[in-house]
């Protein structure tokens, strides 16, 4: 750190506090998901799905345990022509244990937190500070339904994508 | 598509962090939590030996037992180095406490702290000082110098009573042992005055009085007796969503029979231990029901009393328990009063009255049926097979602690575990859950001013929102780390009144200084200050805060104070008083300063100003608050605490909060784990040691013995059981204009009034503003949807909400969140407090209810409206 700041004030002549805010900036910048090379896997085609009936997948690994769901009302982040086609990991925010879809909503039974599919994954009621991450969603034209990418951090993980 | 940025990966601590032990700054709970610190751009590996956590960070970790580190576990904030450094701050699975678990609160802690490039930035920098109608920072020593002066001169010319302060009183939040210390050290010593009041409330008194009169402290149970309990009554006490981990870590495992096993050690020989039971005493549905019947389906039992009525219910639940004979009677004759247990007998049971009358009355007004009445009793007291006593513990909280008639309502439910022996023994007790966590230790005995207790010990003391707002005697007001704006009672009509009163001094001085200009220097200032309130109905008010707060705008200075991990500070959590430190690991911003340190520059300069007039006398009582360190005034306010070498029983003659052989050394060395007050020394070893549960051997009275009292006659009827504040709402055409009973409590999502919170976008799009629930039957009849804006008003003022249809209130009462951010339902409650402690009722109004036409599309678009105590 520190040299990288005595050498950018000789070089490039900036002040030190320029330094540590372009180091912020960029920091802050690198860990916004996505930030990792996740790759994209198909999950169902939008024909099979029916409201209320969950499909589970995993992503973006075998030990990551996923979560598709339609809805039946628009959704942030919906995919589908009534946008209402989400995808979520399965793994609760607060400690990890698995969700379950219920009355159009996941509940984790271990300390009953509960996340709405349609706003993102809030929590909306219950221990988890985070929201449920959610899985970006993509369909093709003949209506097949890919996972993208994870934004938010994995419960039980430092970096969404594990080394192989 | 997210709706705010969202993390896939976080850095890892490395080998060489520094690591700094603290509690969670929020509730009462005070779940343990780790820090990590370290430079930015240095980062531990993923293998086990490459980092500071000893985690394989190269696999998925394994639900419940896994370390929790979660997006807003992490933040990076700059030293006073100029660095910039990563922090994480993680549930401690060292703690005995939550044992790696945490809440929706406590997981944002290391948002809360300051960070140039974060919401945070809005920290308090520098102390500022009201010219005109704009902010002006200052210097210290010029901020110190006006109040010092300001107070000097106001108390020599009207009396140390003119200075009437609210303050804080409690622990965690920034706050403990140290900073109260400071604020009573000041007030009680330096002043003098009798004007005190406490954050949440109009006046300076115990919310359980009615409790501690009897001979018990409110904290005696521990955190372990919900493991052990048989049956665990939560009364008033919203548990899963304001005592969170000790809902889930506690209460949970034994309903659904997971602590058997540490009950079968614990327990007497032969003696049956099951699952347990769960009462809930609560007007709403909660959250806590509804989880609680979740997991063990006929094993919760819910009592929906009418507002206010909490009193009658523990009293009949009382008589239906002495009425068939499962009272202990043993317990009764060896460890109470015999003679106050006549006067019990006779009021608050009401012997007198026939068992099925006393019932239909007590029907009548409370609502809950003689069935559940009974069941309550057997379920709390009727003894287990083989004639074991049933083992209650009993936990109740604000619910009843701000319902009508606080001293009874409290000394009845206490009153209830003494008839049932359910005080000092595992799985037993009876007391609160807790709001914040405590601290408090305060020099009652060198206090110049008398402090008074109830109205049975020379009391009630006086109501200082009143006093600042009618008695112009009053001239100078302290409020610091609270904000009346929003959490006082019948808080429009507060806000009003003092802003009328700091306004005129403002006023005063842009007029004086429009003809003389502005004062010279701090010493001018302060006479003109002097001259405005003598002059005019001028109130000079000094806020101390994190933040700019809504009273905050009304201030005449405002001083930045430091907040938690931004100064070493100690506290205890209510669910077992276990202490610990607290300690620093990151510095406040800019120039702001702990609060100890505020009070003791403030105290110091007087001095010097008594000294220099040569009243040495005066001077005196301003010395001895030139602290230098956190640690040393730990120190100082153990020297309140009485000779604390006695014996394990004596225990119970000690204040709860006694920490004396105790200090900050010694408590970084015990880490997690803790002391649990009050601290003894041990007559034997002389070490210290901590005390696990009260009230084993006797309870605190000069006799040792539990003191009954009788509770006040009521009435069946309800328009003469309430007080004229809500029964005026009954009179002419007031029933038909405000036809709904009003109550009000706190949400899990967020932490008072969300003062570190608003800056997390979770929050804000998941309370974006202030809510009420409303019953599907009341929402139908008046065609109001979930998400449908509504003003609720009533003779005491109005605020507009959003609403939650679902089945949490019972029809005809609506619920309402107690304030949000910058607005606050506590403009419906009265200004009734009990004569009895002066302590509010800020959970039982009437209002009416106006939906606004149309809609707030964001909030319905991004705000999830589900039903919050619906699990299944
Ligand atoms: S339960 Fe209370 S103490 Fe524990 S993490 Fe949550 S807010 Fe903090
Ligand atoms: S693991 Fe889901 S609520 Fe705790």
């Amino acid at each position: 750190m520190l040299e990288t700041r005595l050498s950018r004030r000789t070089f490039v002549g900036g002040s030190i506090v320029l330094g540590a805010l372009l180091t912020n900036f960029r920091f802050a910048k690198a860990f916004v998901a996505p930030s990792l090379p996740y790759r994209k896997k198909k999950i169902a085609n939008i024909r099979e799905l029916k409201t209320h009936k969950p499909i589970m997948f995993n992503y973006p690994d075998e030990k990551s345990p996923a979560v598709l769901v339609k809805i039946g009302r628009p959704a942030v982040g919906g995919v589908g022509p009534k946008k209402d086609i989400v995808a979520f990991s399965a793994l609760c925010s607060h400690m990890g244990c698995p969700i379950q879809y219920s009355k159009g909503r996941f509940v984790c039974k271990c300390h009953y937190s509960m996340f709405d599919p349609a706003k993102n994954g809030q929590t909306y009621q219950g221990h988890a500070s985070e929201w449920l991450p959610q899985i970006r969603l993509k369909v093709d034209r003949r209506g097949n339904i890919y996972a993208e990418a994870v934004e938010g951090l994995i419960w039980g993980r430092i970096i969404n994508l594990l080394p192989r | 598509m997210a709706l705010f940025a969202r993390k896939d990966r976080l850095p890892i601590p490395p080998k060489d962090a520094e690591r700094v032990t603290t509690v969670c700054q929020y509730c009462n709970v005070g779940c343990g939590y780790d820090v990590y610190k370290w430079p930015v751009g240095k980062d531990g590996g993923k293998k086990p030996s490459e980092n500071a956590l000893g985690i394989d960070f190269t696999k998925q970790r394994v639900a419940l037992q896994g370390q929790s580190i979660v997006e807003n576990m992490h933040t990076v904030v700059t030293g006073k180095d100029g660095r910039q450094y990563n922090v994480l701050v993680i549930p401690s699975k060292a703690s005995p406490v939550n044992r790696g678990n945490y809440s929706i609160r406590g997981g944002t802690n290391a948002q809360a702290t300051y960070a140039p490039s974060k919401p945070t930035r809005n920290r308090l920098h520098y102390p500022l000082l009201r010219v005109g109608d704009q902010f002006q920072p200052i210097s210290w020593d010029e901020a110190i110098d006006i109040i010092a002066r300001v107070v000097k001169g106001v108390k020599d010319r009207w009396g140390p009573d003119s200075i009437a302060m609210k303050c804080h009183d409690h622990g965690g939040s920034g706050q403990g042992f140290e900073d109260n210390w400071a604020v009573g050290k000041f007030f009680f010593i330096a002043v003098g005055t009798r004007m005190l009041s406490i954050h949440n409330r109009p006046a300076y008194n115990s919310e359980v009085w009615g409790q501690r009169e009897r001979g018990a402290h409110e904290l005696n149970y521990t955190r372990e007796d919900a493991w052990l309990a048989d049956t665990i009554v939560l009364w008033g006490a919203n548990s899963f969503e304001t005592a969170s981990v000790f809902y889930t870590e506690y209460m949970l495992p034994n309903l659904q029979g997971a602590t058997i096993g540490k009950k079968r050690k614990v327990y007497r020989r032969g003696e049956p231990a099951e699952a347990g039971r769960m009462i809930v005493v609560d007007p709403r549905r909660t959250a806590s029901v509804a989880v609680a019947e979740d997991v063990a389906p006929g094993r919760v039992l819910h009592l929906r009393p009418n507002l206010g009525t909490d009193y009658v219910l523990a009293n009949a639940i009382a008589r239906a328990i002495y009425e068939k004979g499962w009272h202990d009677e043993r317990f009764i004759r060896r460890r109470t009063d015999l003679k106050t247990f006549e006067d019990y007998k006779k009021k608050s049971l009401m012997l007198d009255v026939p068992y099925d009358e006393f019932m239909r009355k007590v029907e009548r007004l409370t609502g809950v049926s003689r069935g559940d009445i009974e069941k309550a009793a057997e379920w709390i007291a009727k003894p287990k097979r083989r004639r074991y006593r049933r083992r209650t513990l009993i936990i109740y909280e604000k619910g009843v602690i701000w319902g009508y008639k606080n001293y009874d309502t409290i000394a009845s439910i206490a009153q209830i575990a003494a008839l049932t022996g359910n005080y000092g023994k595992p799985g037993t007790g009876c007391g609160r859950q807790g709001g914040h966590q405590e601290g408090y230790v305060r020099p009652h005995s060198r206090s110049r001013a008398k402090l008074v207790g109830s109205v049975y010990a020379g009391g009630p003391p006086p109501n200082i929102d009143e006093y600042v707002k009618q008695n112009l005697n009053a001239k100078v007001y302290f409020v610091s780390a609270t904000d009346p704006y929003l959490s006082t009672p019948n808080a429009q009509a507060y806000k009003k009144r003092v802003h009328e009163r700091t306004f005129a001094l403002t006023k005063f001085l842009s007029e004086y200084a429009a003809t003389a200009g502005e004062p010279a220097g701090p010493e001018e200032r302060a006479r003109r200050i002097l001259e405005g309130l003598g002059k005019t109905e001028g109130l000079f008010l000094v806020v101390l805060n994190m933040y700019q707060t809504e009273v905050g705008r009304d201030a005449h200075i405002i001083l930045p104070a430091a907040g938690w991990g931004e100064t070493p500070e100690t506290s205890i959590n209510c669910n077992s008083r276990l202490l610990r430190l607290y300690d620093k690991f990151v510095d406040p911003p800019g120039d702001a300063k702990p609060d100890w340190w505020i009070w003791g520059r403030i105290a110091t300069r007087m001095k010097e100003l008594y000294e220099a007039e040569g009243n040495y006398e005066e001077a005196k009582y301003c010395s001895g608050m030139d602290w230098k360190t956190a640690a040393e005034v730990f120190e100082d306010g153990a020297s309140e605490f009485p000779d604390n070498r006695v014996s394990r029983a004596d225990e119970a003659k000690l204040p709860a909060e006694c920490y004396k052989g105790v200090t900050h050394d010694l408590l970084r060395r015990l880490g997690q784990k803790g002391i649990q007050t009050p601290v003894r020394i041990d007559p034997k070893t002389g070490r210290p040691v901590g005390t696990k549960r009260r009230y084993t051997y006797k309870f605190g009275t000069p006799d040792g013995k539990w003191k009954w009292y009788g509770t006040d006659p009521w009435d069946p009827d309800p328009k003469k059981f309430y007080p004229h504040q809500i029964t005026k709402y009954f009179r002419g055409d007031n029933e038909r204009k405000f036809p709904f009973w009003f109550t009000n409590g706190r949400t899990q999502i967020f932490w008072q009034t969300g003062y570190n919170d608003r800056y997390l976008p979770e929050k804000v799009y998941t309370i974006p503003m202030p809510y009420i629930e409303m019953n599907y039957r009341d929402a139908e009849r008046l065609g109001i949807k979930s998400g449908d804006i509504v003003e609720v008003y009533n003779m005491e003022g109005n605020c507009v909400a959003v609403v939650y249809v679902n089945d949490s209130p019972p029809p005809g009462t609506v619920f309402g969140i107690m304030y949000r951010f910058h607005e606050s339902l506590n403009h419906l409650t009265t200004s009734y407090t009990d004569p009895k402690t002066t302590i509010p009722w800020y959970k039982g109004s009437r209002v009416g209810i106006r939906k606004l036409p149309g809609r707030l599309e964001s909030v319905i678009k991004y705000t999830s409206f589900l039903p919050i105590n619906d699990f299944s």
